[in-house]
């Protein structure tokens, strides 16, 4: 049914963005391991080559016609340590990945996850958190969050400072264990930090800002319907101050779509229970169903299937240390 | 057994409550600020309209339940999923909170990844038969909802609370007039005909008010939509109600005029232009409100009193008229 | 208009009374509602004679609504409820009369997390549909009595008008202790400006309330021996002395409620069929309906 009369501010908009098949993270890193010079960071990007041509072959492998878009990215963490300057440390990445075979599209830098020019990008995702409810929830009482915290089941009763016995001459209750909500049978508890607050000043979690960032590869971040973390072209020289490159830099001209259907991360062992953590949070993120929506039906009009819950999106590759 | 057409997944059944009251200010808020007051979430906008009528509503949020459906059979029916919860201001004075879910039947037994629940906003899936007389007849109940029951009137009361603990609200609290709160409890389910009906419109106590609909299989595809019906219906009932209150405490037709129509004043100022059925209604719905304009007959009651009030004030401006005039008067002839 | 009943000590008839200035309001056309922040032992039920509620509510009641167990607390409908014959019907042209019961073994409690704002959010909601909601509080410098000076003193809450009622019963401890429990080093002046309450402000708001007074001009105590009559009134003599000098004299005053016999028997509600059938005194039904008046007289209050 239409109708004659519309007024935009009473009706939602999302803006889309171009989607490619699959977005590639090749690898992460510490900032200590940049301050391994060139030799640590070639030494990454060869273990990361050989899987990134197998993910790369599996995933045009799934496209069911035409040229499979691939496109692949690199995050900098700029965030919890600063380290050398953007126009000594970005050339000495990319000449290192190319001595490997790979070339990467789109550069991003992590503090962009927590804040990307006026926008408080975290914020907005953490505003999106719906918590998986324990059994007997009847949506009487609020979900029984801690501030700052995230798990995937049931705490222990009795070990938050919000649920104190008030009342005087409670009896007091014997310990009982966590509980995973969708455990099968034995729980794997996890209980993640989102935030923490020191001074006063908010500090994302490692986790958190990679739940972010998965999203935006996923090209389902918006804030008020607008898109967040939109690739740049790539400025000319880069700039000796962190905060003036762009959130996410597109390196290649020729480079498919950032942000995809489906993400794989190859990653050095020492993430999983980062990203596990961010499995966590996605889980209960409840992401606006206009880009759901938009990247649904193109997927759809491609030929492809995509899982219907974001996690199920992501594919991981664990890489051995050493 | 499953009703004919059903499929695992699509809502079948659609339940809410919308709490209705008067927002704590002295004078309407400006639109600007009842966007302030449902700023719920920074990623998503207020949507605000000013035709016909000043409506702002808020995003919706989402609570996770995992508990039984309502019941009158004592069935203990689980379900799982989440609850959406909504704030609307109309024209800057009545604030209105919902809460309403879906109920769709599960695939398999067992409880899923919770962002398969994510990926269906407003639904419960429920594990084992879906008995709609059953829930129909448990959630209009008069009762009050026994806990580990779904309770989508909690979700809407939370919401109210929020909103009205705004601190933007601060320093103009006092209320024009003391008014009563109502809360409507809908249930809209298939219509077997595919036309929409309304089964039955109750008024009960404690200002509970319960309405059970029947409608066509598209526009039970749109919950948001019988929910602002809803939530229209329930604006009016609130008008009503209150005026009614109203005129009562302020005891037309008694021996002091002036104090009736002092006691009334609050009415004229802020309620009478607020009557505006089916304002914000889908048109496939808005056959709905003619039933009830023919019966319980809304608007004829509100005209009855908007009638009796006039006929105050009008009363009472003659009065005035004449208490000043018979002095003159004595002055002439002298 | 919110109103706080406090004493210090039990057995000053503060539930009672309060429960009766309720009844008054009501009859007179106001609606009104009753909060049992009694937490330690909850009467009100019991004074308002509905039995189903009489020892607090199993769930859903203050207790439960304080700590966050339900989104809200459960009302009773005192006129629909009550097992009191002369309550049943509900009188022409009075408001409604609602009961906020506690829970029972709900016991006292410590403030906890965010139990002041869902304080703050009950009083809020409560004013939006009621003309008097009046809160009885625990006896004693309780928790209940911290809760709502907190409660008060928020930006949403503090706007509106709030009255306090300080019942003591007309002997030198009681005058001694409602007095300290006003004015003294922990008690509600000082509370409250802890609590960032303007203390003069605050002060103004506060009025005793005599209760149980035996009136030694009146009977029975004016038929006692003329050596009882006389001592009895140079003691009531000295407790005005006492009382002026302790600040909780005359202009502090808002009523006196006399001894009556009833309440001697029984915590329950004075009807006029009580007064006018001579099994209550007139007398107490006189001072009651006054002193329900007063509570909205600014004049009373030292406002213009």
């Amino acid at each position: 049914m239409t109708s004659v009369f519309h007024e935009t501010a009473a009706e939602p908009q999302t803006r889309s963005v171009p989607l490619s098949h699959v977005s590639l993270e090749l690898g992460h890193l510490y900032m200590e391991d940049f301050a391994g010079g060139p030799e640590r960071l070639r030494e990454h990007f060869a273990k990361i080559a050989p899987w990134a041509e197998t993910a790369r072959a599996a995933a045009a492998a799934a496209v069911p016609r035409g040229r499979p878009r691939i496109s692949t990215c690199f995050l900098i963490d700029d965030y919890f340590t600063r380290f050398s300057s953007p126009a000594e440390l970005v050339p000495m990445v990319l000449e290192a990945a190319k001595e490997s075979g790979l070339v990467i599209d789109y550069l991003a830098r992590e503090s962009a996850c927590a804040r990307a020019g006026e926008t408080d990008v975290a914020r907005v995702v953490e505003q999106r958190l719906v918590e998986s409810p324990a059994p007997g929830s009847d949506g009487r009482r609020p979900p029984a969050g801690e501030v700052g915290w995230l798990s995937n089941g049931a705490r222990t009763p009795g070990t938050s400072p919000l649920d104190v016995p008030l009342q005087a001459l409670s009896p007091r209750t014997p310990w009982q264990p966590p509980r995973e909500t969708a455990a099968r049978r034995h729980s794997v508890f996890v209980d993640v930090e989102l935030w923490d607050e020191p001074e006063q000043r908010r500090v994302w979690s490692c986790p958190f800002l990679a739940a972010v960032w998965q999203l935006a590869r996923l090209g389902l971040l918006r804030h008020r319907g607008e898109p967040l973390l939109v690739p740049q072209d790539h400025p000319g020289a880069f700039p000796e101050d962190w905060d003036a490159l762009p959130s996410v830099i597109r390196l290649n001209e020729r480079a498919a779509a950032f942000s995809a259907y489906r993400i794989w991360s190859l990653l050095p062992s020492r993430f999983l229970p980062v990203e596990h953590a961010v499995r966590v949070i996605l889980e209960q993120t409840e992401v606006e169903p206009g880009p759901l929506a938009q990247a649904a039906e193109r997927a759809m009009a491609e030929g492809i299937t995509l899982p219907e819950e974001i996690p199920d999106r992501i594919a991981y590759v664990f890489l051995p240390e050493s | 057994m499953r009703a004919p057409g059903a499929e695992p997944g699509r809502p079948e059944l659609l339940c809410g409550e919308v709490r209705t009251a008067l927002l704590h200010s002295y004078d309407p808020v400006p639109h600007s600020s009842a966007a302030q007051l449902l700023k719920l979430r920074g990623d998503a906008p207020v949507l605000l309209s000013e035709r016909p009528n000043l409506h702002a509503r808020s995003p919706e949020v989402l609570t996770g339940v995992d508990c039984v459906l309502p019941s009158v059979s004592g069935a203990r029916t689980r379900c799982v999923g989440t609850v959406r919860a909504r704030a609307c201001v109309n024209d800057g004075r009545v604030l209105q909170a919902a809460g309403y879910f879906g109920v769709a039947v599960a695939q398999g037994g067992e409880r899923r990844q919770w962002s398969h629940y994510l990926a269906r906003p407003g639904t419960v899936e429920t594990f084992g038969r879906l008995r709609h007389d059953d829930i129909v007849r448990g959630f209009l109940g008069t009762g009050q909802t026994a806990a580990g029951v779904l309770d989508a009137g909690a979700t809407a009361e939370r919401l109210l609370t929020r909103v009205t603990a705004h601190p933007a609200l601060d320093g103009n609290r006092r209320v024009p007039f003391k008014s009563r709160r109502t809360r409507l409890r809908w249930t809209a389910r298939a219509a077997p005909d595919g036309e929409a009906v309304i089964e039955g419109f109750t008024l009960a106590e404690g200002g509970l008010r319960t309405l059970a609909l029947r409608l066509p299989a598209s526009t039970l595809a749109a919950p948001g939509v019988v929910a602002a019906f809803c939530e229209d219906i329930a604006q009016h009932d609130w008008l009503l109600t209150n005026l009614v209150h109203l005129v009562e405490r302020g005891r037309l037709g008694s021996a002091d005029r002036a104090r009736a129509v002092r006691s009334l004043s609050p009415a004229i100022d802020q309620l009478l232009h607020l009557w505006m059925p089916g304002a914000r209604v889908a048109k496939e719905l808005s056959p709905l409100w003619d039933v009830l304009e023919g019966e319980p007959g809304f608007s004829r009651q509100w005209q009855t009193l908007v009638q009796r009030i006039r006929d105050q004030l009008a009363l009472h401006t003659i009065s005035l008229l004449h208490a000043e005039r018979v002095p003159a008067e004595h002055m002439t002839t002298h | 208009m919110l109103l706080f009943s406090a004493s210090d000590k039990g057995g000053t008839g503060r539930s009672v009374t309060s429960a009766n200035l309720a009844y008054r309001r009501a009859l007179s056309g106001d609606d009104v509602c009753y909060l049992d922040f009694d937490f330690g032992s909850p009467t009100a039920a019991a004074v308002f004679d509905v039995p189903r509620v009489v020892r607090g509510v199993t769930s859903g009641g203050l207790h439960s609504y304080l700590q966050g167990d339900v989104p809200e607390p459960m009302l009773v409908d005192v006129w629909a409820d009550t097992e009191h014959e002369a309550l049943r019907t509900r009188p022409l042209g009075s408001g409604r009369m609602v009961l906020l019961p506690g829970d029972s073994g709900g016991g006292e409690f410590a403030l906890g997390h965010d139990t002041v704002g869902r304080c703050v959010s009950l009083l809020q909601r409560l004013e939006e549909e009621y003309d008097l909601v009046m809160v009885d509080l625990s006896a004693g410098r309780s928790y209940a009595v911290d809760m709502v000076l907190a409660a008060t003193a928020q930006p949403g809450l503090a706007e509106l008008t709030s009255r306090w009622l300080v019942f003591h019963r007309w002997t030198r401890q009681h005058v001694i202790a409602a007095s300290g429990l006003v004015y003294g080093d922990r008690g509600i002046l000082a509370a409250g400006v802890g609590h960032g309450h303007d203390g003069d402000e605050l002060r103004e708001a506060i009025r005793f309330v005599r209760a149980a007074v035996p009136d030694p001009e009146a009977v029975p105590w004016n038929q006692v021996p003329a050596a009882q009559v006389s001592w009895m009134r140079k003691c009531d003599e000295q407790l005005m002395d006492l009382a002026a000098r302790l600040d909780a004299a005359d202009s502090r005053r808002l009523g006196t409620v006399p001894l009556e016999p009833v309440l001697q028997w029984r915590e329950v509600l004075i009807t006029d069929e009580d007064a006018d059938s001579g099994v209550a005194n007139t007398a107490t039904r006189d001072a009651l309906v006054e002193l329900a008046g007063k509570l909205t007289l600014d004049e009373e209050w030292g406002e213009r």
